[in-house]
């Protein structure tokens, strides 16, 4: 009999290639005639794309608008004479990062998990290596680099402070937080009669800045508001309902554009003539409103897809419906739709570019205008709108990036 | 009445805690809550405008509009009126909705399989392009583009491709189908619909008979062959009887000493820039869509496709697509009603889309009035999609059960 002798040979090998580099390389480009036909088809395509590419970014393309705007691009007209009234107020939004910075470094002390940490080490890194950018010091005073660099002790004491002294709770962490956003407002703003905080009007933030607090205003507020909006439009209440239904449908079935335009020309005239208005703040109204409807519709899918034995079993087991919502259905059908969710705060952060409409000037239309009125930079129009792009790429690749990681940390999609 | 004291003191529980108690008040209070919000406002701005004299109502839709609108598909004159010119803006919108809407479809379909490719380096490239122009504002993208064809060399020194395509900085023109007299044309048309439904017709009736009988039937070959002899003889009648045929191919062609270009059809550098922008930004979105519709769509579903013998391309076809279908319309949808509200950008990049009608119009006219009316436009829009979007998922869902 044969059997005895295969069985008492060793397994063959598999053949060479199967296995290894060209075992990969076979199964993954060239496993058929097709197959070989699309990757040579691509990779030509990629050493040109490659090719063209990088010889335009190092050889063809010419930075200096770059260069040029610098500062511009983070603060908009914020520190220019008119904003200013001749003062210098550089300091005031540096102050405001460094809070932000503090608290950043409290979300890393607190638990110590890898996201949290490079974030904040992402953050402030770059603020205090921007410290060493090669502008002349009349340009970029030493007060500036200084408080730059005042980003790194920022970040070690807010993780001091979430080690070593009682603020180092969940709860008290995002309370900090909240205070560092209306601080940074107070700071921005400025209150009339404080020396060396004298007002500044909100025509001219602008920059980055003005992109990052009405995505971080939009943020916080419509993931709340959305979650009503879903809970009312699955009511079985009609009044509530019914206004939750045509709230979501009007604000989704209109262009942002539109709204941002609305709330500039209807809006104050809605409102009593004598009641202060604030052309920042419509914007942040109508963007975080428009944001809440899509998040309600996220939100509502997350719910519909919960199994209904989770809300049976809670009403069984004798929780109100409040606490059945709140503690059992809510938090599963949250956790359910995170994807859906941070797509909807990273479209959020993208739509901020659209307050140009109402000629407010953020990182994208300070640019734009900038080579419209500098005519000798518009060949160069394409390296701004590409370092732009590359600058929203990072923050909202940052955004799905930790979403992912939270999806992992819930366990999202495992059994 | 027994039910009120009940009410009151229901086991011992006080009335203010009874659930219907408790709804009812939620509903009068919320209602009350938004009546007397809307009447504030409405009050609030009646006093404004009458205070104010701020310009109000209505009537300026009947005057004239006396502004040039850069790209028109209807035929407009400075001297039609305001309704007519926001008709055109709406056209204007539809246009660029539409052919946004079949250009993105196509090009998402294509990055989404290519995402899914068993070929490492299509599947990567595919990743990449999705990361990028889907995590990049819209409007970033528009200017890069708007910019880009703005350097492209003048009418005079454009490209030409084949003596058949214009490329330059006004825009693209390229060869395109002209009816030579619109009634027969018209006609013609109306017989090519008719050849096409009866070419479907056809076709259903002998899959199904080939699905019940196995016996080979050709669908395709005979429902193809039904509409084009139809189509053909229409064609060919037409041609005899008119003594030209229906349509005849226009290519562009240098005219005039200032290099312009006349036939054709040329898509002016507005139209094209926002085409672009939204087909790339869309399709990235799409892609992810189709992606995910296809994973739906169980591992056994194939692999009991191809263990039946069907071709890889088969299988996609006639077995995973059809059901990663039924989840991918409903956001497929969604993303064609993004793509009609993105339109609105259009006036960033010169292209005279609804909204930057009206936000010219309102220079001349009462902002108000004009934006509830546009506003009203695209609601109807959204309501537009939403509606084929569920005349269409209705017919996937159930129609294919039988």
């Amino acid at each position: 009999m044969a059997a005895p002798a295969t069985q008492a040979r060793e397994t063959p090998l598999p053949p060479r290639s199967e296995v290894g580099v060209i075992g990969w390389l076979h199964a993954n480009l060239f496993s058929t005639w097709y197959n070989t036909v699309l990757t040579v088809i691509s990779v030509t395509l990629l050493v040109l794309a490659l090719w063209f590419g990088l010889k335009w970014v190092f050889a063809d393309a010419d930075w200096t608008v770059i260069v040029e705007l610098g500062g511009r691009f983070v603060l908009g007209r914020y520190n220019t004479e008119a904003a200013c009234a001749g003062q210098n107020c550089f300091w005031r939004p540096q102050a405001a990062l460094l809070l932000v910075v503090v608290v950043l470094g409290a979300a890393w002390g607190l638990r110590g998990n890898p996201t949290a940490r490079n974030v904040a080490l992402l953050v402030a890194g770059v603020s205090a290596a921007f410290a060493f950018l090669p502008y002349s010091l009349e340009t970029m005073g030493w007060d500036v680099r200084l408080l730059l660099l005042a980003n790194l002790p920022a970040l070690a004491v807010g993780w001091a402070l979430a080690r070593y002294t009682p603020l180092g709770t969940g709860m008290r962490i995002a309370l900090m937080g909240v205070g560092a956003f209306f601080l940074t407002l107070i700071l921005m703003r400025g209150v009339a009669g404080v020396p060396g905080l004298q007002p500044v009007s909100v025509i001219y933030w602008g920059g980055l800045t003005l992109n990052l607090i009405l995505a971080v205003g939009g943020i916080t507020l419509s993931l709340p508001i959305g979650i009503a909006l879903a809970l009312g439009r699955r009511s079985n209440l009609p009044v509530v309902k019914v206004l939750c239904v045509a709230f979501i449908e009007l604000f989704r079935g209109v262009p942002l554009i539109t709204l941002l335009f609305m709330s500039q020309v209807l809006v104050p005239l809605a409102f009593p003539e004598d009641m202060p208005q604030n052309s920042l703040f419509r914007a942040a109204v109508v963007i975080t409103l428009f944001s809440s409807a899509y998040m309600a519709e996220n939100i509502r899918g997350g719910l519909q897809a919960l199994h209904l034995g989770q809300a049976e079993a809670a009403r069984a087991l004798g929780l109100a419906g409040w606490q059945t919502t709140l503690l059992i259905t809510l938090p599963q059908a949250v956790r359910n739709v995170i994807p859906a969710i941070v797509g909807q705060f990273i479209s959020l952060f993208k739509d901020t570019t659209l307050v140009y409409i109402i000629g407010m000037q953020d990182v994208l239309t300070i640019g734009r205008s900038f080579i419209q009125s500098n005519p000798e930079y518009l060949p160069n129009a394409p390296e701004l709108f590409v370092f732009v792009a590359v600058v929203f790429w990072i923050f909202t690749y940052t955004m799905s990036h930790v979403s992912r990681r939270i999806e992992d940390t819930l366990g999202v999609g495992q059994r | 009445m027994a039910a009120v004291p009940q009410l009151l003191t229901y086991q011992g529980i006080p009335f203010w805690r009874h659930v219907r108690v408790i709804q009812w008040a939620t509903q009068v209070i919320s209602a009350v809550v938004v009546v007397a919000l809307v009447v504030w406002f409405f009050t609030n701005m009646v006093n404004a405008i009458q205070d104010r004299d701020i310009p109000h109502g209505f009537s300026f839709l009947s005057r004239e509009y006396q502004t040039p609108i850069g790209e028109h598909f209807l035929p407009y004159e400075s001297s039609d009126t305001f309704l007519y010119a926001l008709g055109v803006g709406i056209v204007n919108t539809v246009v660029v909705a539409v052919a946004g809407v079949i250009l993105a479809t196509l090009l998402g379909l294509f990055i989404g399989v290519a995402r899914l490719s068993t070929n490492w380096i299509v599947s990567k490239l595919a990743t990449v392009y999705i990361e990028f122009f889907r995590n990049v504002p819209l409007l970033v993208q528009l200017f890069f583009w708007f910019y880009i064809v703005l350097a492209l060399p003048t009418i005079r020194e454009g490209y030409v491709i084949g003596g058949l395509f214009y490329v330059n900085n006004r825009g693209i023109s390229l060869p395109w189908p002209q009816a030579s007299d619109y009634t027969v044309a018209l006609v013609w048309l109306g017989a090519a619909i008719v050849a096409l439904g009866v070419g479907l017709a056809a076709n259903k009736r002998l899959s199904r008979r080939e699905a019940r009988t196995g016996l080979p039937s050709y669908p395709i070959v005979v429902g193809a062959g039904a509409a084009i002899i139809i189509g053909g003889a229409a064609w060919l009648a037409l041609s005899i009887f008119t003594g030209d045929s229906p349509f005849f191919i226009s290519t562009p062609e240098p005219h005039g000493r200032f290099g312009n270009i006349a036939g054709g059809f040329t898509a002016r550098s507005g139209l094209l820039v926002l085409l672009i922008g939204l087909v790339m930004y869309t399709a990235s979105f799409i892609a992810e869509i189709v992606r995910a519709g296809i994973q739906s769509v169980g591992r056994g579903q194939t692999e009991a496709a191809r263990a039946l013998g069907l071709s890889p391309m088969k299988t996609l076809r006639s077995v995973t697509f059809p059901q990663a279908l039924r989840v991918i319309v409903p956001p497929l949808i969604s993303q064609f009603l993004n793509l009609t509200k993105n339109s609105s950008l259009g006036g960033a990049v010169a292209y005279s889309d609804l909204t930057s009608i009206a936000v010219t119009m309102t220079q001349t006219a009462p902002a108000v009035s004009i934006f509830m009316l546009i506003m009203a436009a695209y609601l109807a829009m959204s309501l537009t999609w939403s509606l084929i979007g569920n005349l269409y998922n209705r017919y996937i869902q159930y129609g294919r059960r039988n």
